[in-house]
């Protein structure tokens, strides 16, 4: 008995010894991405196999795709470089860019850029559909539950318009609620756990879409105006690391993907979107001031 | 702490119980600490505010509902479930590895934080230096311990990046210096008179303590090393959380959408392995209460097992230790030291701080209380102690099913279940908290019902006592003290795993720390860490003062 403990343990330190080693060794570079899953988690998977399949291919360097799904954790991996280009949200993106100086934000979706939220409301609430952002005062005194913390379309841009309305972070009954994800607060709000929902609209057309929504106990009282969300950043270390104009083609290649080709086709159903097409930093800078009135951006 | 007498075959959690064992100490104290903690109870519940509005919502049950009929139809997609299995492996070789260095952690952290080591045999200035000794490192250790490991988990992440050592660490750290509380306490019960003859004779104190404490020790520090294992499963599952892997990615992602039939695959999936580990480690503590010989095979197997674990562990995750050497692990170190230091407030006050962790406490005590409450009832029915029919064996059975059911769903789950149908605030997440710490709570109070000294029972028995009162004279007694030390045990951990309960809408320390690390607040984060840190602290006083009061 004891022999043999002894010889397990003896196992276990040379493994030990053993994987200390094996790190040492230099990896081949790679091209590493995330995204920070917003919504259908469940086709993540495949959607980054075929996105990374079809980088390499482009840019002849591995793509490897790392999935998470903490928002926090994603921006401070990619400020650390361990990963090089995420598919961020708008606040996310901006929050990574400031920890990063000099990220590039490469390419946003076609719905990118004209990205809205909604309220919902339970229909035992009595709200009655608000026809301009003033009219969500109607709000205040409610209970309410944003989505992630993080979330721009399910948090930031929802408490900008409150406060347009006159309707600031403390004005509701009780504290605000957090559900972590769009589902979550349609499933909170149709339960009457709180009165209104504030979530991406995307989520809400295809769960409504899709008949996931008990249109009895719960409807939308208002939309947003438009804002631009989600986007690719790089970080600006990536033609430093895998050779000149990489970021480039990079830009090029989701630039690229052509609905009319099956193949791209697939790639960008799987994103919800039409067609990637090019963005600026100054698409954030709205983005980036509500933050920094929140308090959400240092 | 003096010789305390303890049958040496105690399971070690035990003997986190075994410091409320009754002595003759002032009642007056018994009254004032039972005063206060009615009142901090009372004021908690009141805290609640369940008396303005209905209790309950039924227009919320159809959603309970629908998680619950997705219960009977989990996924069973092949494709998913070969995903799962490997997530399985995946959280197994994080709580093994975890389980690992927090019993590594524990034993030197334990020795250190020992009141024989820094005080025994020693006199005068000595012994003062000691007693300094002794309480930095207690008070240090309350440190990582107050600490939820999902926080570990994220800071590790900043500083290691994406890497299997980050979810060890984040599990390690913590239970090490929970390990070390327990060890600490259990070499300070440990008979000290083979240690005294050691120094007397001259040998130094580190020999003495290997040749003289540590043998009575070990085998109990092995034996809790099963049940931090479990723990650890579960710890490994809400880590998935923040991405590192495993079930408990899994589950976030399908609770995202809230997919419930795959949330359903990998909720079973967690509760196989957690009644697994539980039916191994009570066979093993079933076998050392019994004697446990060193030649015997089920505790010998169950060693070989867990050496061959670990390395399986090693292997499957491919943990790379050189991060912990490289020059930017230091360069991230220096990077989060500069962002969080001086701590500050950001955006909050320091009265919104105070409220923060008034709810808090409200939460745990309230939470606490009906885990007490129901392990209490369930504790005796789930133990297997005397059960000889095939109907008592069905009793047993059921309790401890319900019992792994509580506590494999994590809190977060919990949460959304009971804010389906309950006003949001306080109570939907003392709930939430409570039932699951239930689960816990209430698989050490079977063990330790198990474990009772049958003699006086069966005395009062044989003499033809009716059972309703050998149950009041003979059992409840024996097993109240323990109940109680293992109470206050976990409500030191309540206070730490209300940060994963932001979701209840109930405000608090953990609603609070979520936005600052949602703004990257380090300074502000840490000062709310600082006030978790402080209220664990106070728990950890109050409870040894309560404990003392009792014996």
């Amino acid at each position: 008995m004891r022999r043999a403990l002894f010889a397990i343990v003896l196992a276990l330190v040379s493994v030990l010894v053993a994987a200390c080693g094996g790190g040492a060794a230099e990896q081949p570079r790679e091209l590493v991405i995330s995204a920070i899953p917003d919504q259908d988690p469940q086709k993540l998977q495949r959607l980054y196999g075929a996105l990374s399949e079809r980088l390499t291919r482009t840019l002849g360097v591995p793509v490897r795709y790392v999935p998470l799904t903490d928002y926090a954790a994603s921006v401070t991996s990619y400020r650390r470089g361990d990963l090089d280009m995420v598919f961020f949200g708008g606040l996310t993106g901006v929050q990574a860019r400031q920890q990063v100086p000099g990220s590039v934000p490469l390419a946003q979706r076609d719905v990118d850029e004209r990205f809205r939220s909604v309220f919902i409301a339970t229909t035992a609430s009595g709200l009655a559909p608000a026809t301009d952002v003033a009219g969500l005062r109607e709000v205040g005194g409610r209970s309410l539950t944003f989505g992630s913390e993080s979330s721009t379309s399910g948090r930031l841009m929802p408490q900008y318009f409150l406060d347009q309305a006159g309707v600031g972070p403390n004005s509701f009954r009780g504290p605000s609620g957090f559900s972590g994800s769009h589902d979550a607060t349609i499933a909170l709000v149709t339960s009457g756990a709180y009165e209104v929902g504030a979530l991406n609209a995307t989520v809400w057309d295809q769960r409504v879409a899709g008949g996931g929504v008990d249109t009895t106990k719960v409807r939308e009282i208002f939309r947003t105006p438009t804002y631009h969300d989600y986007h690719w950043l790089a970080r600006p270390d990536i033609d430093e690391q895998l050779g000149a104009g990489t970021t480039d083609r990079i830009r090029g290649a989701l630039l690229a993907l052509d609905p009319a080709d099956p193949a791209d086709k697939n790639i960008l159903d799987l994103f919800g979107a039409g067609s990637f097409i090019p963005t600026q930093p100054a698409n954030y800078d709205q983005v980036e001031q509500v933050g920094r009135s929140l308090g959400l951006v240092q | 702490m003096t010789e305390t007498i303890r049958p040496p075959s105690a399971p070690v959690e035990l003997r986190e119980a075994a410091a409320g064992v009754p002595g003759g100490a002032g009642r007056r104290a018994r009254r004032l600490w039972g005063g206060a903690l009615l009142v901090v109870v009372l004021a908690s519940v009141a805290a609640t505010g369940w008396t303005q509005g209905p209790l309950l919502r039924p227009e919320g049950l159809g959603l309970v509902g629908d998680f619950l009929a997705a219960a009977v139809a989990p996924s069973t997609d092949a494709a998913f479930l070969e995903i799962l299995a490997a997530a399985a492996v995946t959280t197994v070789a994080y709580a093994a590895l975890g389980t690992v260095l927090s019993l590594v952690l524990g034993l030197v952290g334990g020795v250190l934080s020992s009141e024989v080591w820094w005080l025994e045999g020693r006199h005068g200035a000595a012994r003062r230096r000691g007693a300094v000794g002794w309480a930095t490192v207690r008070g240090l250790l309350v440190l990582p311990r107050a600490i939820h490991e999902v926080i570990w988990g994220l800071v590790l992440l900043s500083i290691l990046g994406l890497t299997p050592l980050v979810a060890v660490l984040a599990i390690g750290i913590p239970f090490g210096a929970v390990t070390a509380k327990v060890f600490a306490e259990l070499l300070d019960e440990t008979a000290r008179r083979p240690f005294r003859a050691a120094l007397a004779a001259g040998s130094p104190r580190t020999t003495a303590l290997l040749y003289a404490l540590m043998p009575a020790a070990w085998s109990d520090l092995l034996s809790y090393g099963f049940y931090r294992f479990e723990c650890a499963i579960r710890s490994a599952a809400i880590l998935g959380l923040i991405g590192a892997g495993g079930l408990g990615f899994q589950l976030a992602l399908s609770l995202q959408t809230l997919n419930y039939r795959e949330v359903w695959s990998v909720l079973y999936a967690l509760i196989l392995l957690s009644a697994a580990t539980d039916l191994w480690s009570s066979a093993v503590r079933r076998r050392r209460a019994a004697g446990g010989r060193p030649g015997d095979r089920v505790i010998g197997g169950s060693l070989v097992a867990g050496a061959v674990l670990v390395v399986g562990s090693l292997w499957w995750v491919q943990l790379d230790l050189s991060v912990l050497t490289a020059a930017d692990t230091w360069r991230q170190v220096l990077l989060i030291v500069e962002d969080a230091w001086p701590p500050g407030l950001g955006t909050t006050t320091v009265a919104e701080l105070v409220q923060a962790a008034l709810i808090t406490v409200a939460m745990s005590v309230v939470a606490i209380v009906i885990a007490f409450a129901g392990a209490s009832a369930l504790a005796f029915p789930g133990s297997a102690a005397g059960a000889r029919t095939p109907g008592r064996w069905l009793v047993v059975i059921v309790t401890r099913a319900v019992l792994v059911v509580l506590r494999a769903l994590p809190p977060p789950v919990w949460a959304l279940l009971f804010l389906f149908v309950m006003a949001p605030g306080l109570l939907p997440g003392a709930l939430a908290l409570g039932v699951y710490t239930l689960g816990v709570l209430g698989r050490l109070m079977t063990e330790s019902v198990e474990n009772l000294d049958r003699r006086p029972r069966e005395a009062m028995e044989a003499q033809g006592v009716a059972r309703p009162v050998v149950f009041c004279y003979a059992v409840v007694p024996a097993a109240a003290p323990r109940f109680v030390a293992f109470g206050l045990y976990r409500w030191e951990v309540t206070i730490r795993e209300t940060v994963v309960v932001g979701v209840v809408g109930a405000g608090g320390l953990g609603l609070l720390l979520n936005e600052q690390l949602a703004a990257f607040a380090y300074a502000a984060a840490l000062t709310t860490l600082a006030a978790i840190v402080v209220l664990t602290a106070l728990v950890d006083v109050t409870s040894a003062g309560l404990r003392r009061s009792l014996r």
